[in-house]
């Protein structure tokens, strides 16, 4: 029962075989320079054409020993511009994802088929030792252990939360008919509850709600490990939600789109695709949900501008609130060009792929530094750190922000911290 | 990888890729077409390049550069594997100078990176192929890439200035449009990689138009459209575009981008650009003449938003099309503009003939067609039905007297289809110029060229040519006897230039060639014999309401175009007949407007003084309204380089024409 790959697709042309979904490609390469590691290193190793193709072949016996792609595949960004740029929007991210199950790919997934629970441990672990100040010291540490992914990891986090959220969250009262239901993603859960209390605030305007107990939404497992652990995460996160019906929200961008894909973890089980589509239509990104701009006091201060986080945009087809941007910054707002371009952060992208990822973030701040940008406003708890690593890095003057952190500030009246 | 195991120790590591991987992920461009390399070079300067070509001539392995890969004739697929060049990651903007008008690039640029740096300046780079978001200037310079604007601007070798090449023996060289001599610079400009790899270009760019507008006609029927078309380039209305979709284009377009054009049969996107007074002159007429052709709605853009949204529609027809099928075969012929309703015609019988579905767009001002067929290559039955319509087609623009194609090149895909346009001598004199540059075979082999003897293909026959004047006749006659006694010969227009008569060679007067031969109005094009003189043509053009681009003055047509007095008259040039030293007649180019079909030998021809072949006949554009010309410049001295003297040997080996040019 259990496959290593999904083998069907929900793609915008109709359910496809992995095979027919990489076949769409016609190869026309329109797709080649909205990839942010093409425009990086100009090779079609790194472009979705050939990634694509290289699937292809993998399905179809064309490459001598499939692990010769696994460079090509593990240097996706998963960010999926390819697809919005291509008229047929051949699901290149999927298809990618496709074929490093085939091929098995790297160190995390492996680590993570084989022990699931290790990484919120290990996560755990390092913002420990942050919290005591002794992670500089573990880094040469981490490095030596083969652990240089996760040395690095440390060295993007330059906050640690003193509580999870969750913990938080606990406390608050339950609603019998909640309005909404705040999903905790794991970024906000363990690295930035400051956002998740923004959220919430923000979602208290519009009514009581309710803050599901948290949950990985399996976007980890199905990216880097086994997709029988995210069917089961998922599993969970949906009958989590079903008592109450209403809208769900989620802060990070990555996780809300996974939530609205969740019917492709089911395309085969009829039950639990019907509940997982039922499921995929109440889920919102808090971009959605962020309500009207009335009322909030107006931003006095330097330049504000938006990074569209590629899951949002690309994964969901959401640009960012900037005509509400507009109203409360006034003359401060600023279009970034290239918003929509990955900034390398992309999951777990920039820690096993430190060097592209870098290469894509120094394009990104130089954007960003050339409209002389105090605050950048994005969606997603990747974008969050790994903007706010390339800041301290390349670019002191500016700081990044979860859109609902900029807005929930500027609600009326503060209610007193903790709520 | 035994032969190119060398190659890894002649660069840099990273710059070097033999993985599986790797060597499969650069087998393909944008056909159908595979071919693996043995090695791929990432390359980051012309050193690298130069690096790799000295190791591929002195070990006989043949090389193929890529830009973008964004190839619709297979023409950067390596054939004989070899290395593949890879010059994307060389994309640098080394300079753009506003005042001189021109930008210097890499190859690797993409088009799009050069627009966006130009428009902040108030300029453009008019050649804009519909891949032109990611295609590379490099890979357009190999293909002479073409584009919706090129009707008004003209195809990239109007705005190639100069290139670095490095050659096929690895000697890197530089070729300016205003080296003295043979234009060399042309005859690399759509050689596909097959004589040189570009890896500096220097380009003219274009201040913008203070104006644009873009108008959306609504037509019944494609022929309606494509008649419009003609008519509105007869009154002498020049528009940046004239672009004519049918409606299955249009509907894959909308099913993508709802980019608002009208659900009819037909339409025209029409874009006029200029001062404010002219373009509401234009639109005028434009409007008027789609009315009288039958439209139901014409309408224009009301903003810079609604015209972006237009062109995302017509640049991702292609594209968008791919949505109906994995794959798109997209031919890419051209006829004589008035000829458009009679290939419509034929398009729509071939296609239901095989059974297959057209997605129609044509680039119509130019006579550029391009039918969109969509299929899946595993179907291995419908891929055959698909190439047998597209393979159709083009032999209907043969007989239609147009070209295979207009912009997209030979590569592959129409190799042996160079047999129905060209003569056996003119594939012949191609060979031999392939041969004389490349004398290895090693740059992009296999291309361009039918393989073999270049046999002409048992359903179809090149249709019959003009016969030459009795004047022309004589002088084949003369030439082929003195050529049969190796004697030199001298060729005699009016000596308006040249001034004297080169004592001791047996003359070749081309007075007598004094015909207008053809006046083709409904195609905008004149084909005349070379010795007329300019006043006599001038004054036979106006008398029938028509202009061509020609200096006033002395001499004749053919004296100037082999002194390049005025090099103004590449613009317009599209056709040359010429007779060789050996007395055998080549036909170089065609009468429309957009042809890459071949090396550009009409070019290449300009300031070769008579060295190379005699020039009987020469086909222009024209215009209806009468042209801006600029001075005549003073001829330069020219001392023929080692590439000139191989051009020569392919031309004339035995130096029979004009001797004094190269010397003894």
């Amino acid at each position: 029962m259990t496959r290593a790959a999904l083998e069907r697709l929900s793609t915008d042309l109709g359910e496809r075989s992995t095979y027919d979904a990489a076949s769409q490609c016609s190869r026309c390469g329109y797709c080649e320079q909205a990839c942010p590691t093409y425009v990086a290193t100009g090779s079609e190793l790194k472009s979705p054409r050939g990634r694509n193709q290289l699937v292809r072949l993998i399905w179809e016996g064309g490459l001598r020993d499939p692990a010769a792609a696994e460079q090509a595949l593990s240097s996706c960004l998963l960010c999926g511009a390819c697809s919005t740029a291509c008229y047929a929007h051949v699901p290149t991210a999927d298809i990618v994802l496709e074929g490093r199950r085939r091929i098995g790919a790297h160190w995390l997934a492996r680590r993570l088929a084989a022990h699931p629970s290790w990484l919120p441990k290990a996560l755990k672990a390092a913002l420990w030792l942050k919290r005591l100040g002794l992670s500089r010291l573990a880094r040469p540490f981490l490095k030596r252990l083969g652990l240089k992914g996760l040395a690095s990891a440390d060295e993007h986090l330059a906050e640690a939360p003193s509580r999870f959220l969750c913990e938080e969250l606990k406390e608050r009262a339950r609603p019998l008919s909640p309005a909404w239901l705040y999903f905790a993603a794991c970024g906000t859960h363990y690295l930035y509850p400051r956002v998740g209390r923004a959220t919430v605030r923000l979602l208290e305007a519009q009514g009581p709600g309710l803050c599901l107990d948290f949950r990985c939404c399996g976007l980890m497992a199905y990216n880097y490990g086994s997709l029988e652990d995210a069917r089961k995460l998922a599993r969970a996160v949906i009958e989590g939600s079903e008592p109450f019906p209403a809208p769900v929200v989620a802060d990070c961008s990555s996780c809300a789109a996974f939530l609205k894909k969740y019917p492709q973890l089911f395309l085969d089980d009829a039950p639990w695709r019907t509940r997982a589509e039922a499921f995929a239509a109440r889920v919102r990104d808090s971009i959605e949900a962020v309500g009207s701009t009335e009322g909030l006091t107006p931003w006095r201060g330097g330049v504000v501008t938006y990074h569209d986080s590629c899951r949002a945009c690309h994964g969901q087809g959401l640009a960012g609130p900037r005509e509400r941007l507009k109203a409360v910054c006034g003359g401060s707002w600023r279009e970034l060009p290239e918003s929509d371009v990955c900034c390398g952060g992309a999951g777990a992208f920039a820690f096993t792929q430190p060097e592209l990822s870098d290469e894509v973030l120094r394009r990104k701040i130089g954007r960003i530094a050339a409209l002389r940008a105090s605050v950048v406003l994005t969606s997603s708890t990747s974008c969050l750190a790994q903007l706010a690593h390339g800041f301290k890095k390349y670019y002191p003057d500016a700081t990044v922000r979860h859109l609902s952190e900029f807005l929930a500030e500027r609600l009326p009246n503060p209610p007193p911290h903790g709520t | 990888m035994s032969r190119l195991s060398a190659l890894a120790g002649r660069l840099p590591a990273a710059v070097v890729l033999t993985d599986e991987a790797a060597l499969l992920a650069y087998s393909y461009d944008g056909a159908l077409d595979r071919g693996r390399p043995e090695a791929v070079v990432l390359a980051r300067s012309a050193r690298d390049i130069a690096r790799a070509v000295e190791f591929c001539a002195a070990n006989r392995v043949p090389f193929t550069a890529r830009g973008a890969g964004t190839n619709l004739s297979g023409g950067c697929v390596p054939l004989r594997g070899g290395v593949v060049l890879a010059m994307a990651p060389m994309s640098g903007i080394l300079e753009i100078d506003t005042a001189r008008g021109l930008a210097v690039v890499e190859p690797g640029t993409v088009n799009l990176e050069l627009q966006r740096q130009l428009e902040g300046l108030g300029f453009f780079y008019a050649p804009d192929p519909a891949s032109f978001k990611v295609s590379t200037l490099g890979g357009n310079i190999a293909e002479n890439a073409g584009g919706p604007r090129c009707l008004k601007y003209g195809v990239t070798t109007h705005h190639v200035l100069a290139v670095e090449a490095v050659m096929p023996d690895g000697s890197v060289e530089r070729f300016a449009l205003d080296d003295p001599g043979p234009e060399i610079m042309s005859l690399i400009v759509g050689s596909e990689g097959t004589l040189a790899v570009v890896t500096r270009a220097w380009l003219k760019i274009t201040p913008a138009p203070e104006r644009i507008r873009t108008i959306l006609a609504g037509f019944p029927s494609i022929g309606a459209s494509v008649e419009c078309v003609s008519e509105i380039v007869r009154r002498g209305v020049v528009p940046r575009v004239l672009e004519a979709m049918d409606r299955v284009t249009v509907e894959s377009v909308e099913a993508y981008s709802r980019a608002g054009y009208p659900r009819s049969e037909a339409v025209l996107l029409i874009e006029l650009d200029g001062s404010a007074e002219q373009i509401e002159a234009d639109a005028a007429e434009v409007e008027r003449l789609c009315r009288a052709h039958g439209a139901a709605s014409v309408r224009s853009a009301a903003d810079a938003a609604e015209r972006e949204r237009l062109w995302q529609g017509r640049r991702g027809a292609y594209a968008a099309m791919a949505r109906l099928a994995p794959n798109v075969l997209v031919e890419d012929g051209v006829v004589p503009r008035d000829r458009l309703p009679e290939i419509v015609r034929r398009i729509q019988e071939v296609t239901a003939r095989h059974g297959v579905v057209a997605g129609l767009l044509f680039h119509a001002g130019d006579g550029n067609i391009h039918p969109n067929m969509a299929y899946d290559e595993r179907d291995r039955d419908q891929t055959r039905r698909v190439k047998s319509a597209g393979h159709e087609v083009l032999q209907a623009c043969v007989e239609l007297g147009g070209s295979l194609s207009g912009e997209h090149g030979i590569g592959v895909d129409k190799r042996e289809a160079m047999a129905w346009l060209f003569s056996p001598e003119t594939l012949s004199l191609f060979r031999r110029l392939k041969q004389a540059l490349d004398p290895d075979n090693i740059a992009n082999p296999d291309k361009m060229l039918p393989l073999g003897a270049g046999g002409e293909s048992p359903r179809f026959f090149r249709p019959a040519l003009r016969p030459l004047s009795p004047a022309a006749e004589g002088l084949v006659e003369r030439v082929g006897r003195a050529a049969a006694e190796r004697r030199p010969m001298a060729i005699c227009g009016s000596l308006s230039r040249t001034g004297r008569r080169p004592a001791g060679l047996l003359a070749l007067e081309t007075r007598g060639l004094d015909r207008i031969v053809e006046l083709d109005e409904g195609n905008l094009t004149a084909t005349v014999e070379a010795g007329i003189p300019l006043q006599a043509l001038e004054g036979g053009l106006s008398e029938r309401g028509f202009h061509a681009r020609l200096p006033s003055g002395g001499g004749t047509l053919g004296g100037l175009l082999a002194t390049k007095a005025w090099p103004g008259i590449r613009e317009d040039l599209l056709g040359l007949r010429v007779l060789l030293s050996d007395g055998q007649v080549c036909e170089l180019g065609g009468k429309v407007v957009k042809n890459v079909a071949g090396y550009d030998l009409a070019r290449l021809l300009l300031g070769s003084q008579g060295a190379l072949a005699l020039i009987l006949e020469v086909t222009l554009r024209l215009h209806v309204r009468p042209q801006p010309i600029a001075p005549i410049q003073p001829p330069k001295d020219f001392i023929p380089n080692r590439w000139h003297r191989a051009i020569k040997r392919a031309f004339d080996p035995a130096n029979l024409f004009n001797p004094w040019i190269f010397g003894p």
